[in-house]
């Protein structure tokens, strides 16, 4: 059985989301006096817009107060939001998807210390923090050679009821506007996360230095004897299976490339040059092909690597190779929506590349996706250990 | 085949690499972070570079120019492109409109323009042709639409012109004194029949500039509206003849149909973009560290390198080919192909070299990040596509005489 149905509820939340950003998002996200100044602030509105339709917890189960969406429903959703704007997809995506992965790991005591003013409050964003400065997290030059344990330097040191915690972390994604951060800490008995309110003394939260190479909300950390309750420790390390994790990246890099295809597609119908619509023109007719077939493929393939995600019973069953699907729609996603951009792009003339218009920020947001992580050189290489058999311990898998 | 510089070249060159180095480098990455249009932009190291002859490196020597060949002309643009695109770009903009100047005006008109422009440092030249809605239609006027093309209209009034109409995205319009602008003289006939090139000094009453144009690449580069309401030209302004404008390619006595120094132009400011995209990736490769070990170290990193070595040098053979082709009144369409092999290499040797300097973690560079995005402007500069389809069309001519 090879359904490729989508229910009824994940089309209308498409629908629904799809006219929340044409008609709350896009006329604050494009002005053009926002575009010509390169302005990133982040549209907090329109984030408690989106909040207030579920969208900040998506996929928090239904019995602890969230939408309870899957992966391929919240890619869906992450797409449409990314074709607004990519930073408020991803604010809004980062905090759903950790809501699913701490609320569903902490235990009830936790769920009610933290869970109501989490649901409640619209502003109220979450973040991961596990990366620290200097960290040099690429595979390559230890493809299939040993590699160094990558052990953390923040560390928590009990102290009767409350942990201690020192150090820095470094690229912490909603950093500068989460209210509730989870650090992670080199205890005595290994990594840990530990859950840290945004105003606990000790803690420093700072903007990630120029240059802008994010989306959404990025930062610095630095913990100074940061003391929280012992119960504040959540039973999760901060790795995941990168290759087979939810591709919510991937579906927000595929709305940026749909948004700039979008752009073209109408311009190019109403556009004359050489006498007609310059979509009536081979070249550009073409190149408009070229780009939806790009959009189709990669959508293809972030589905099914989020339809894995939601069933891993597949690759038990053999319906789907022995491969980390997510890793391989990053690297296809992340090169094809580029070119995708830049195509689109080219259809507008000079306006592809004049500030005060989108296109050159689509170029932009997507070359962003193509330098996020240790890039796509080095996904192809933890892909090829992947076809070697070549097993690594937990360490080498959370390279995100 | 001697592929050896002359003295007189192998010096303009170095004096160019000396300037890159020294005075624009330290400035380039600054200027191309101002947040606007306006700050991009600066005059000082116009100044200086016109102080050592590359604003006038194309104006002949009898007019107190520099009287340079083509293959010198090539060897300063890519070196100044080294340092930075768009810096590179503003001096040999002046050089495509002084080659226009010498070979379209008459004598009363270069004495009148070509002297005062060789005095002033700040004297940059422009030309007006594209209009908010003719860009690839000026490029390539459609057989099927024949009022199709620039809308400028100059209507004659004794011995005025006057012209009203806009002029759009046009290059040194914020800075520039002295502008051709192409005007629709007969609205009834095609394009190239119905267009008159004229003279425009940026003083000319009715005559203003509008929006600078904030853009993602080239920022140092000038790009601005032009708006003529009643704007009075003297008919000594007229270059050439009224009406049945080709004046740029029939002037250099090139049927084929090119853009003799244009196309020229930018396959060289390309090359030298990529030169300094590979001396930057060589420099990171060897420099920066991964796994204890420096990133030449590893494969992947050496294939990149390779790759935009490789195309660096077939770009260089097709650059240098091309301006001593024009040196020897050779033509071909080999100008038009290299301006556009250009545009691929420009854009895939700056994506490598992004990928080289990328990475979580690693701070992305700067530097890296400006040529990407100067490099995608050749995608955007006189219609892509059209350009392609203009070079298929001469080839198509030239096969058609043998």
């Amino acid at each position: 059985m090879f359904n490729l149905h989508l229910d009824p509820e994940q089309l209308e939340f498409r629908d629904t989301v799809r006219d929340f950003v044409e008609e709350e998002v896009k006329p604050v996200t494009l002005k053009a006096d926002r575009l010509d100044l390169n302005d990133r602030t982040l549209p907090v509105e329109v984030l408690r817009k989106a909040s207030q339709m579920g969208l900040r917890t998506l996929t928090l189960p239904e019995d602890l107060g969230g939408v309870g969406a899957d992966a391929l429903t919240s890619c869906i959703v992450t797409e449409e939001l990314a074709v607004g704007d990519a930073d408020v997809a991803a604010v809004l995506t980062e905090t759903s998807a950790l809501a699913l992965r701490l609320f569903s790991a902490m235990t009830p005591k936790q769920r009610e210390r933290f869970g109501t003013a989490f649901l409640e409050d619209d502003d109220y964003h979450l973040a991961l923090a596990c990366r620290e400065p200097g960290d040099d997290s690429a595979l390559g030059i230890n493809y299939h050679r040993p590699a160094p344990d990558m052990r953390l330097a923040t560390t928590a040191t009990r102290d009767g009821d409350h942990w201690i915690i020192n150090g820095a972390k470094d690229c912490v994604a909603n950093g500068p506007i989460a209210k509730l951060i989870a650090i992670e800490a080199q205890t005595d008995k290994g990594p840990a996360l530990i859950l840290v309110p945004r105003d606990t003394p000790g803690l420093t939260v700072s903007e990630q230095p120029e240059p802008r190479w994010y989306h959404g909300s990025c930062g610095l950390l630095s913990l100074k004897d940061v003391r929280v309750a012992a119960g504040n420790l959540v039973g999760i390390s901060g790795a995941t299976d990168a290759g087979r994790a939810a591709p919510l990246p991937q579906a927000l890099n595929l709305g940026i490339g749909r948004a700039a295809y979008e752009a073209a597609l109408e311009y190019a119908g109403l556009r004359v040059q050489g006498g007609r619509r310059i979509i009536e023109h081979q070249a550009i007719g073409t190149k408009l092909a070229e780009v939806a077939i790009r959009l189709d493929i990669v959508r293809t393939a972030i589905w099914r690597a989020a339809w894995a995600s939601d069933h891993p019973d597949a690759f038990a069953d053999r319906s789907l190779p022995d491969m980390p699907l997510t890793t391989i729609a990053k690297v296809f996603t992340a090169e094809t929506i580029y070119r995708a951009a830049k195509d689109s792009a080219e259809c507008f003339g000079a306006m592809g590349v004049m500030r005060d218009m989108p296109l050159q920020k689509y170029i932009h947001d997507a070359m962003i996706c193509l330098h996020t992580g240790d890039g796509n050189s080095d996904d192809k290489l933890r892909i090829a250990e992947t076809l070697a058999n070549h097993r690594r311990g937990p360490s080498m898998l959370a390279a995100e | 085949m001697d592929f050896s510089l002359s003295n007189e070249q192998r010096s303009w060159q170095m004096t160019a690499r000396k300037f890159a180095n020294e005075e624009i480098k330290p400035i380039t990455l600054d200027l191309d972070e101002a947040p606007d249009a306006h700050g991009t932009f600066d005059w000082g190291i116009v100044e200086k570079g016109s102080k050592l002859g590359f604003r006038t490196l194309a104006v002949p020597k009898e007019y107190g120019g520099e009287g340079t060949d083509y293959v010198t002309q090539a060897l300063v643009m890519a070196e100044l492109a080294r340092g930075d695109s768009a810096i590179s770009k503003t001096f040999s903009q002046n050089w495509k409109w002084s080659h226009l100047i010498s070979a379209a005006c008459n004598a009363e008109q270069k004495e009148r323009f070509l002297r005062p422009f060789v005095a002033d440092h700040r004297f940059l030249l422009g030309k007006g042709i594209t209009e908010p809605t003719a860009g690839s239609d000026n490029r390539m006027p459609p057989k099927d639409a024949p009022k199709a093309g620039l809308k400028l209209r100059a209507e004659r009034q004794g011995d005025e012109w006057i012209l009203n109409g806009e002029k759009c995205f046009i290059a040194n319009a914020p800075v520039g004194k002295l502008f051709f602008i192409d005007a629709r003289t007969d609205a009834n006939a095609p394009l190239r029949q119905g267009t008159t090139m004229f003279l425009v000094e940026r003083d000319t009453p009715g005559f203003r500039i509008g929006k600078v144009f904030n853009k993602s690449g080239w920022r140092f580069y000038r790009n601005g509206e032009m708006i003529f309401e009643n704007a009075r030209v003297p008919h000594a302004n007229v270059v050439g003849h009224v009406n049945n404008s080709d004046m740029k390619a029939a002037a250099a006595g090139d049927r084929t149909g090119g853009d003799l120094f244009g196309d020229l132009e930018l396959a060289a400011n390309a090359l030298g973009v990529c030169d300094d995209a590979c001396e930057q990736a060589m420099k990171h490769a060897r420099t920066a560290k991964q796994g204890g070990q420096v990133l030449f170290e590893q494969q992947h990193v050496q294939l990149k390198i390779n790759k935009m070595n490789m195309l660096t040098e077939a770009l260089r053979s097709m650059v240098m080919r091309v301006a001593w082709e024009h040196d020897h009144k050779v033509h071909s369409a080999n100008a038009g192909l290299a301006m556009n092999y250009s545009t691929d290499v420009i854009q895939e040797v700056t994506e490598l070299n992004l990928d080289i300097h990328g990475g979580a973690g690693a701070k992305v560079a700067r530097h890296a990040e400006k040529l990407v995005r100067d490099a995608f402007i050749w995608s955007h500069l006189a219609g892509d596509t059209v350009q392609r389809l203009k070079v298929a069309a001469r080839l198509a001519r030239v096969a058609a005489q043998h």
